[in-house]
């Protein structure tokens, strides 16, 4: 009699259980990440209440006070902001890499933006620090050039490549005959990139600005060095001319000076279980958008 | 009318481009010289303690080589699982979305989690060695990612012909496969090198510290690291020396841009050289 057993017990030879076991670490090492996280992250929350640590105004750990809030606006307004430049500067690179680019210009583009992608975040710190800032001060005629607007700026130039190379793949994967159709009844290249290209490419555009939100709101050593790093809710709440915290920022910052063990080692992981959540969810929906991209185009 | 304001779209689409490509290079153009007016032999092989950036350069190269060393067998060794072993199922869909999530993972989580596990849990206190692992973590979706697009370029024909002529699984693979792919497994190494030795915030509170004397004996010792060492420099050292600060960054940003352009030809090489 043919017993059937489980199909992912049947190994074909001793190299696959070998293979298997070693390409099983992967999902350990994930599930290690989040037990250890959560592990020391979860008693900060429990010590301060949930909402008193999440919602709370004041973060000045060595006072005692651990609000998270100042901390999670500062991120988002700094993410945000940094969206504002990216998704523009890089989809239309993206639109003109993909429609009206002359071939020496492509080929001096892609390794360009394969290199900004590349380029590891303190170095982006070290210029925003040592340059962008004291331009920002000297134009904006601002007391300090540490502010919200230097973190988005330097983080615009860092998520500019994530949003370029995702979108460029899903624009060029617009098939070919919603073009020829669209140019056939008469529309101008520009009218077709408008209303057909783009709306067919528009999931995964969305998809390639989640992902940069998620990138942009994990960058830590850049963000540090430049945003100021003063945990404020700047008045008014938009003000982009205004030094601020961010969640990455404040961990980096603290975690060296902390003993183990004490509350605020316990927040800091806390800090850590709010940005692991952020970036899931983004990146979760990031997958559902990636999903819906025309033609299954793996991205 | 139509026609004349179509001609202009080109030139508002290269607006966004001519910003990046200008972006890119007051990047380059400010570390490259203030580096190269600041750099020279003498800093670069004179010790931390007397005005040089030996044992920050050195470490750093410590610290890529015992990484990659743990990351390449297990991204491989991934990567040839899921591609020659398990190209579908539900196995494959597991790890691959583990693989997404640990690639979404930001940089500080990984910091704390390797201070908390492998600093703390497994005692290796900060160390080489938990700056190995942590690395590890970080690195090991990039590699696999490479290897398994190396890995499925290879022509099918060529694993049927060796199961034609009877030869087992897992020396086709080792013997026609993994030749085959080797300039693409490579690539994705060297990217995987390159993603390492830029990190920062990983390291802050695994491998690193500020000051040590001298280089590490054993992998149970801190090491100094480039990015480490620029770090605290310009964070917590009011009044320190440019000099030096511009030095590291040159000598970071040009290993960086050299890894990356040795994988780019090799992708170059690739392509021309396969092709079916």
């Amino acid at each position: 009699m043919h017993l059937k057993r489980p199909k992912f017990l049947c190994f074909k030879d001793k190299a696959e259980i070998f293979l298997f076991i070693l390409a099983s670490i992967s999902i350990i090492i994930l599930f290690l990440i989040i037990v250890f996280v959560l592990n020391e992250g979860i008693p900060a929350f429990i010590e301060l209440g949930f909402s008193n640590f999440l919602f709370g105004q004041r973060w000045a750990p060595y006072y005692g006070d651990f609000g998270a809030f100042p901390l999670l606006y500062g991120s988002i307004l700094i993410v945000l902001g940094s969206l504002a430049i990216s998704v523009p500067l890089g989809v239309f690179t993206a639109i003109f890499l993909a429609e009206c680019s002359p071939r020496w210009l492509s080929n001096i583009l892609k390794p360009v933006i394969e290199l900004l992608a590349a380029i590891p975040s303190i170095i982006y710190g070290f210029f925003g620090f040592m340059f962008l800032a004291p331009k920002i001060m000297e134009f904006l005629d601002v007391s300090m050039g540490k502010v919200a607007l230097t973190a988005s700026i330097i983080l615009s130039i860092m998520t500019v490549p994530t949003i370029v190379s995702i979108s460029s793949e899903v624009i060029a994967s617009v098939p070919k005959e919603y073009r020829k159709a669209s140019l056939a009844l008469g529309a101008t290249k520009w009218q077709t990139i408008k209303s057909m290209v783009l709306p067919a490419a528009k999931p995964g555009i969305i998809a390639s600005l989640l992902l940069a939100f998620g990138r942009a709101i994990g960058e830590t050593v850049a963000v540090l060095m430049v945003c100021g790093c003063v945990p404020q809710i700047p008045s008014p709440p938009w003000n982009y001319l205004k030094p601020v915290h961010a969640l990455t920022a404040a961990i980096a910052l603290d975690m060296g000076e902390v003993s183990w063990g004490s509350l605020h080692y316990h927040v800091l992981f806390g800090l850590g279980v709010i940005l692991l959540v952020i970036t899931f969810i983004v990146n979760a929906i990031a997958d559902f958008f990636t999903k819906k991209a025309p033609r299954g185009v793996q991205i | 009318m139509k026609v004349v304001k179509e001609r202009f779209v080109p030139f508002l689409l290269a607006f966004p481009v001519a910003i990046l490509l200008l972006a890119f290079a007051s990047i380059i153009l400010f570390i490259g010289i203030g580096g190269f007016s600041a750099i020279n032999l003498k800093m670069l092989t004179t010790s931390v303690r007397k005005g040089g950036i030996f044992e920050p350069i050195i470490g750093t190269l410590y610290l890529l080589a015992g990484a990659i060393a743990i990351a390449t067998p297990l991204g491989l060794a991934t990567a040839i699982y899921l591609v020659e072993y398990a190209p579908k199922g539900k196995i494959n869909r597991i790890i691959t979305q583990a693989l997404n999530n640990l690639a979404g993972v930001p940089s500080i989580i990984f910091g704390l989690f390797g201070y908390a596990f492998f600093c703390r849990f497994l005692g290796f206190g900060i160390s080489l060695l938990s700056g190995w692992l942590t690395l590890t973590c970080m690195t090991l979706p990039i590699i696999v990612r490479g290897s398994q697009e190396a890995l499925r370029m290879v022509p099918r024909d060529f694993r049927i012909a060796a199961e034609a002529l009877g030869v087992p699984k897992w020396k086709a693979i080792k013997d026609i496969v993994l030749p085959t792919a080797a300039p693409g497994l490579a690539t994705s190494i060297i990217l995987g090198i390159s993603r390492v030795s830029g990190e920062t915030a990983a390291i802050l509170f695994t491998a690193s510290t500020f000051l040590i004397k001298g280089l590490p004996t054993s992998p149970l010792q801190p090491v100094m690291v480039l990015t480490y060492h620029l770090y605290t420099l310009l964070v917590a050292t009011p009044g320190a020396s440019l000099n030096r600060a511009f030095a590291m960054a040159l000598t970071l940003l040009g290993l960086v841009i050299l890894l990356n352009l040795l994988a780019y030809l090799l992708r170059m090489h690739y392509r021309k050289r396969w092709k079916w």
